[in-house]
């Protein structure tokens, strides 16, 4: 008789510490900063950037949907492009762009970095690091 | 045919560094790489030092950088290397003497993900086999096939940042027994590979596939514990 038991292991059985969970959120941020950045570029197509904007300002606007990256273009009325929806998208975009850069920097630093100690001193750095640019970032996606 | 082989040598009791030495050598294009080395070591210089065992690609002691890709020195021959040929040890390790290096390291990375069967339950009825099935035996097949030359691992260059990372062959060993249907500590295994040296310092560089002179496809192996994290699926 060959074995039968079930092959699938329990969430907790897995392995899925910090470590694993980061690996797979740096992934599903990349897909992430896709899907924004296309949102926000079609965004930018349907309030009018076809005949108002050229390419390199949706582009801007694209990776960062900041109504202060339109002010120098042919876009007559800035409301559209400060609503909160693309404040929330920047907000998102940023928060994700970010743990994602850092979080890649941890990963480089940890080629260099063996101790344990080192490590955690890298890990809390990262973190701070990823509080002050979000609420950097934050401050003046909220109030440009 | 005439070849010029040029070879890494370093011996710690004499030499500050390492240095090079080139012999001019007749050869066959049929001739094996260890062919050339055992030549230069009977006939040019018997200090020159480089592991050998079975010569014939199975017991994986002839690893080393050749043309600066790592193959085993008795599968490559010289009409795949062309005759001009360069020989270097394995990167990433200690270099003990010329192209020995220090495997130690590896094989504590080896030891560290269990590479041993392990199931606690009573022997089946008849008291002899734990039988399995063609295809649960096939899940696995590939990664049975690694012979532990660390050609692999001493291509990936997150090993080379730093040896604590478990590389490539341990997990293609954990991969070999995470897979076995038989095989009961799945869930041990999977909670030691996730830790910081483990499966999240693999890059996806597939310099490990291009090295194994068994040709498993070690990234494929990975990749698949890695969804085995996600999915909880070991079948």
């Amino acid at each position: 008789m060959t074995t039968t038991k079930p092959r699938t292991l329990p969430l907790s059985k897995r392995g899925l510490n910090f470590e694993m969970l980061m690996w797979i959120f740096t992934r599903l941020s990349a897909l992430a900063m896709y899907a924004l950045i296309l949102i926000a570029i079609i965004g930018a197509l349907i309030m009018g950037a076809r005949t108002q904007m050229n390419m390199a300002d949706v582009l801007r606007w694209g990776f960062m949907p900041n109504s202060s990256h339109v002010q120098s273009t042919n876009v007559p009325d800035l409301a559209p492009w400060a609503s909160p929806f693309w404040k929330v998208t920047a907000g998102l975009l940023l928060f994700v762009a970010v743990a994602h850069g850092v979080h890649g920097l941890v990963v480089i630093s940890d080629d260099y970095i063996v101790s344990a100690r080192g490590r955690n001193i890298a890990r809390i750095i990262s973190i701070i690091m990823v509080i002050s640019f979000s609420l950097m970032g934050l401050y003046i996606i909220w109030t440009s | 045919m005439q070849v010029t082989l040029k070879i890494f040598r370093y011996n710690p009791e004499v030499d500050k560094t390492f240095h090079y030495e080139t012999y001019t050598l007749e050869a066959e294009e049929t001739d094996r790489i260890l062919d050339l080395l055992e030549k230069v070591k009977g006939y040019h210089d018997g200090a020159l030092s480089f592991r050998r065992s079975c010569a014939h690609g199975v017991c994986g002691s002839d690893a080393m950088r050749i043309n600066g890709r790592n193959m085993l020195a008795c599968k490559a021959l010289v009409r795949d290397v062309g005759n001009r040929i360069t020989v270097e040890p394995l990167l990433g390790l200690k270099v003990v003497k010329d192209l020995i290096v220090d495997m130690e390291p590896f094989f504590d990375n080896y030891k560290k993900i269990l590479p041993y069967f392990i199931n606690d339950s009573p022997l089946p009825a008849d008291g002899r086999e734990r039988l399995q099935s063609p295809e649960q035996r096939a899940r696995f097949d590939e990664t049975t096939k690694c012979i532990l030359c660390a050609a692999c691992t001493t291509s990936c260059p997150s090993f080379w940042a730093s040896d604590q990372y478990y590389g490539p062959a341990a997990l293609v060993t954990a991969h070999r027994f995470i897979f076995d249907s038989r095989d009961e500590a799945a869930a041990e295994r999977m909670h030691i590979i996730a830790e910081t040296d483990g499966l999240a310092r693999c890059h996806t560089a597939y310099n490990c596939t291009l090295a194994c002179p068994r040709e498993i496809p070690i990234t494929k192996a990975i990749g698949e514990l890695k969804m085995a994290t996600i999915t909880g699926k070991v079948e």
